[in-house]
């Protein structure tokens, strides 16, 4: 059992699985330095920097308009919370090392060397105030797209060591044995057989060949494994040639969200040659947020080309399903509302996608206000929900949630990411609200006209 | 010139000699005043002044000019006010208007500044050439600058009249091949000495405006209150277009555009045809030109800006007055080139800088 | 040399000098930096189109974040087309520019230019209120936010007191209205200011990731 097993062990009964909360947090990791871990930050800054993310540091002028579009800032007021400051360190890098204007900036001292200290200050900033959702793109008058910088500015931080405490324990899990929340390779094994058992469902696992290769995130195969079943169900209901692999299943990718950009190819890598192994010519995300634009949006540039099939959200393969006439649902006569994962809607372009299919429902959709592009983040996405220390503002942001959900007077609330479904079912716990996201996905299974 | 019991004559006794009547007389104090922007209770103290006043020697000398100046002066169309003035003072030496010449005129030069030492008034029109020992204009043998340095020793004051005294003039224009300077320059540097000053600048000056600083002088015995450039508050306190009668058509955004299209035939403002109004001072706009009968702008030209130091060296005549005056287009397209290169060069490094960094990773 | 002919001289052609290099290196020192290719499948090809929307959708907040943001942008409009008017459409300001381009047009009446002059330092006043008052701004803004913001107002400001000869004599206040317009070229391509070209790149670049993506914006 590695270390990391006993000293960051997992706590899998809470409603948001997570490692447990530490007693100590090591929030630097490796022993370095501090002025090496500043060079080694702003190296990991510097390297990054392309035409893109250069003009976006050129652009800002220092407006604040972003600050209103964060929900960080919005529930704390607090004006470090502002988006463009999260990126202070890298933008100071970048003007330092790496713009046209860096001789003046070092030579007169234009902008101070960063410190460790503040480095520290930041790692709250980078990672556990925001969940890289892009809405602060959209207020932005010069269009900066502050998500994308963030997570570049992870890399550095996690070159530097200063990775918040549980998100590098579960990253680390995740690279070494597959999972980040112990949904290893075997435990998926026997999970997919236990629902397959349960719900009488026939799995496909390991198969040689097939059309479509089914992946999985492990909130849903440790917290939500009817999703397995539903995945199933929907499948079986088409027809189609479909397998899990356990080479190849894990959509999360906590290299990405840690700052690690080995660990993140490591993990998109696994499933892109199961599925090249397999033959498969579709490759189905399961509902998770940033597994979409990990792979969908990513994962191309991980392999170095072109990928070799298609990729699609779980919610874009049932609309599509459904209105190709593949998949024949009963009508859930039902008032629903949606909300929007980040990564799948605003920052991944799948937003008509979760309406076709709570049309093809029959469902009474009452839409949030700000539905679709403007909606308002859970508030726990980018690795925040695994950080205990981020709970405060997390639970107090969510009343902007919980506001906007019940201004619409629907009774059921739905959602295509698990990661949004597992902050809303905490979040109902610590409010004590009457209401929690439910998974379109197993809507859809467990409405399927035979 | 004047004889020499002449000199004891006073000035109102000069003049009624001449035939000039009392109220002739008031008249012109009260041109004078009102000249001068004084009220009109000014005018017995003028009057009385002016009626004791001992008639004045005046020498005028003439360096670099034209004899624009002088013309100016003696051409007037209104008698009445420069010929009094003339006649009320004693001009002892003038080059143009004098009837001797040769060792006669030098001599009659060297009495009066001998005979009234202290408190002859110099008028200077012309600039005062330097360069190579100032043998580019000189007179009797001796330079301006020596002719002037002597004048200058025994003076009451000194008029600098026109542009070439006052700042140097056309002489002076880029390259200002003779070294000319101007007369307060010379005393500024300690060519020589430093008596009371008045500019009155104009290539050529209003006549008027000669004749009311004299006048002025005359009554009060002091030099009437200056701008930063030494003239007569009176006269140069305001810009041309700041009187110009055709200022409404410059606020309403009319212009002329050529000297004959519409606009010019309707009397448009001539900003975009190069006219230095605003940053002009005189009195051309308010006292005119030829007894009040027209000025430049009237006319149809822009004002060249002749009451202004430089005036030559400012740029066209004709390039509006918020035109640069600068240098080449070529100097730009290198400095645009220049900062595309370093540009390129800093990218290099940034591109370089990365490698190595991912190179030691 | 006088003050003035300094101004319209000597200072006018370095300073644009400088502008020009400066503005070059820049966005040269930018633009060449590394570009990515991204090899995921494109919802859309027609990026071009996203990227003139991208331009064109942000000239005005989204409805949802009107409350928050329309009155900076007002202003910011306010300023910036004021700022315009002032500057293309008060004639001696257009013969200017005719003497260098060649190109000249009509301008309006100078009353009607000092109101906007007027006015546009009211809301750039304005606006330096709110920097200062905001405590995300305030957090923010460093040197260049302020001194940009000197540099802005201060030809509106001179240019004013120039026409109104207020302060010092006319051909000074004309010659420091010229010289603050020169700090202006000087100062520009070493900071903020220079947003004057990046939003193009910025806007566009996003409008035509959300093209590619098929972010419906």
């Amino acid at each position: 059992m590695n270390d990391i097993d006993t000293e960051h062990p997992l706590d899998l009964e809470s409603k948001r699985v997570s490692v447990k909360e530490p007693e100590k947090r090591y929030d630097m990791q490796g022993e370095m330095p501090d002025d090496k871990r500043v060079q080694t930050a702003m190296r990991g800054f510097v390297r990054d920097f392309g035409y893109i993310a250069a003009t976006y540091m050129e652009s800002c002028i220092h407006c604040g308009a972003c600050a209103h579009a964060c929900h960080f800032h919005e529930a704390s007021g607090d004006p470090r919370h502002t988006p463009i400051w999260k990126l202070e360190p890298f933008k100071q890098a970048y003007k330092r090392e790496a713009g046209p204007l860096a001789f003046f900036y070092k030579a007169l001292n234009l902008k101070h060397k960063v410190t460790v200290e503040e480095l520290q200050e930041w790692q709250e900033l980078i990672y556990d105030t925001c969940t890289m959702c892009g809405r602060c793109t959209l207020i932005c008058p010069m269009s900066i797209d502050i998500a994308t910088l963030v997570g570049m500015a992870r890399h550095g931080m996690f070159q530097a060591g200063l990775v918040p405490h549980e998100l590098w324990a579960v990253a680390e899990r995740a690279e070494r044995e597959g999972s980040p929340l112990g949904a290893t390779p075997k435990v998926f094994e026997d999970r997919i057989e236990w629902m397959g058992d349960e719900h009488e469902v026939e799995m496909h696992v390991n198969e040689d060949k097939a059309d479509v290769l089914v992946t999985m995130s492990s909130i849903e195969i440790q917290k939500y494994p009817e999703s397995m079943a539903a995945m199933a169900k929907v499948l079986n209901h088409m027809g189609l040639s479909w397998t899990f692999r356990t080479d190849g299943y894990e959509a999360t990718n906590f290299g990405m969200l840690s700052g690690n950009s080995a660990w993140q190819k490591d993990m998109s890598m696994k499933m892109i040659n199961a599925a090249i192994d397999c033959g498969a010519k579709l490759l189905i995300l399961p509902e998770c947020g940033h597994a979409y634009g990990a792979l969908r949006w990513s994962g191309a540039n991980m392999y170095g080309k072109p990928l070799p099939f298609e990729v699609k959200h779980i919610s874009e393969f049932l609309a599509e399903g459904l209105q190709s006439g593949q998949i024949k649902v009963n009508r859930v006569e039902r008032s629903v509302t949606y909300h929007d994962p980040c990564q799948v809607s605003r920052r991944g372009g799948a937003t008509e996608a979760p309406r076709v299919v709570l049309d093809a429902l029959g469902a009474d959709l009452h839409e949030m206000e700000g539905a679709g592009l403007m909606n308002w983040c859970c508030g726990g996405g980018g690795g925040v929900l695994t950080i205990h220390r981020a709970d405060d503002l997390r639970h107090k942001m969510f009343r902007i949630k919980m506001d906007q959900v019940e201004a619409t007077g629907a009774e059921e609330l739905l959602t295509a990411c698990s990661n949004c479904r597992q902050n809303f079912d905490d979040n109902q716990e610590y409010h004590h609200w009457d209401k929690t996201a439910h998974s379109l996905l197993d809507l859809v299974a467990d409405n399927l006209a035979e | 010139m004047a004889k020499d019991h002449d000199k004891e004559q006073t000035l109102g006794e000069a003049l009624r000699q001449q035939g000039v009547s009392r109220r002739g007389f008031l008249k012109f104090c009260a041109a004078t005043a009102s000249l001068m922007a004084m009220p009109p209770s000014m005018v017995p103290a003028i009057a009385k002044a002016l009626d004791k006043a001992r008639r004045p020697s005046v020498i005028y000398l003439s360096f670099q000019e034209c004899t624009g100046c002088a013309e100016s002066l003696t051409r007037s169309h209104s008698p009445t006010l420069e010929s009094l003035m003339f006649n009320a003072i004693s001009l002892d030496y003038q080059e143009t208007l004098q009837a001797a010449a040769g060792t006669a005129a030098e001599t009659a030069l060297h009495d009066a500044m001998k005979e009234n030492h202290g408190k002859y008034l110099v008028l200077v029109d012309g600039s005062i050439p330097l360069k190579d020992d100032g043998v580019y204009s000189t007179i009797a043998g001796k330079t301006n600058l020596q002719i002037l340095k002597e004048a200058a020793e025994g003076a009451a004051a000194v008029v600098a009249v026109g542009t070439c005294s006052s700042f140097g003039g056309i002489p002076k224009a880029n390259p200002n091949p003779t070294g000319a300077v101007s007369v307060s320059e010379l005393m500024k540097s300690g060519h020589i000495a430093t008596k009371p000053l008045i500019n009155v600048s104009g290539c050529p000056p209003i006549p008027v405006v000669i004749t009311g600083v004299l006048a002025h002088y005359l009554t009060f015995g002091e030099v009437p209150a200056l701008d930063v450039h030494g003239r007569p508050k009176a006269f140069f306190g305001e810009t041309i277009h700041d009187r110009c009668y055709r200022r409404p058509f410059y606020d309403q955004g009319k212009f002329a555009k050529t000297f004959d299209d519409e606009g010019a035939r309707s009397g448009w403002c001539l900003y975009e045809l190069g006219c230095k109004g605003p940053t002009t001072y005189n009195a051309c706009a308010t006292t005119k030109w030829n007894g009040g009968v027209s000025f430049p702008v009237e006319s149809g030209h822009g004002c060249l800006g002749c009451s202004e130091p430089n005036f030559w060296d400012k740029g066209s005549f004709y390039a509006p007055l918020s035109t640069g005056h600068w240098g080449t287009a070529e100097g730009i397209a290198a400095a645009a080139a220049a900062g595309a290169a370093i540009g390129i060069g800093a990218a290099a490094m940034s591109r370089r800088h990365q490698d190595t960094i991912a190179k030691e990773e | 040399m006088d003050l003035l002919t300094f101004a319209r001289g000597p200072a006018l052609q370095w300073s644009v000098a400088i502008f020009f290099l400066g503005v070059l290196w820049r966005l040269f020192g930018v633009f060449l930096l590394r570009r990515k290719k991204d090899y995921s499948r494109p919802r859309s090809t027609h990026l071009w189109r996203g990227a003139i929307k991208g331009l064109i959708v942000h000239l005005w907040p989204y409805k949802e974040f009107r409350p928050k943001v329309v009155q900076n942008y007002i202003l910011g409009y306010i300023f910036h087309i004021g700022l315009a008017i002032v500057v293309f459409f008060f004639v001696p300001h257009i013969l200017f520019i005719k003497n260098i381009i060649g190109v000249g047009w009509g301008g309006l009446p100078n009353t009607f230019i000092y109101i906007t002059g007027a006015v546009t330092v009211a809301a750039l006043v304005a606006m330096l209120v709110k920097r200062i008052s905001n405590p995300v701004t305030r957090l923010l803004s460093n040197f260049d936010d302020y001194f940009s913001w000197f540099v802005t107002i201060a030809p509106v400001v001179t240019g004013l007191m120039a026409v109104a000869h207020f302060g010092a004599r006319y051909e000074h206040l004309l010659a420091i209205h010229i010289l603050s317009f020169e700090l202006l070229l000087v100062w520009f391509p070493f900071s903020k200011l220079m947003h004057t070209f990046f939003f193009v790149v910025s806007r566009g670049t996003t409008g035509a990731l959300f093209e590619r993506r098929g972010t419906s914006a």
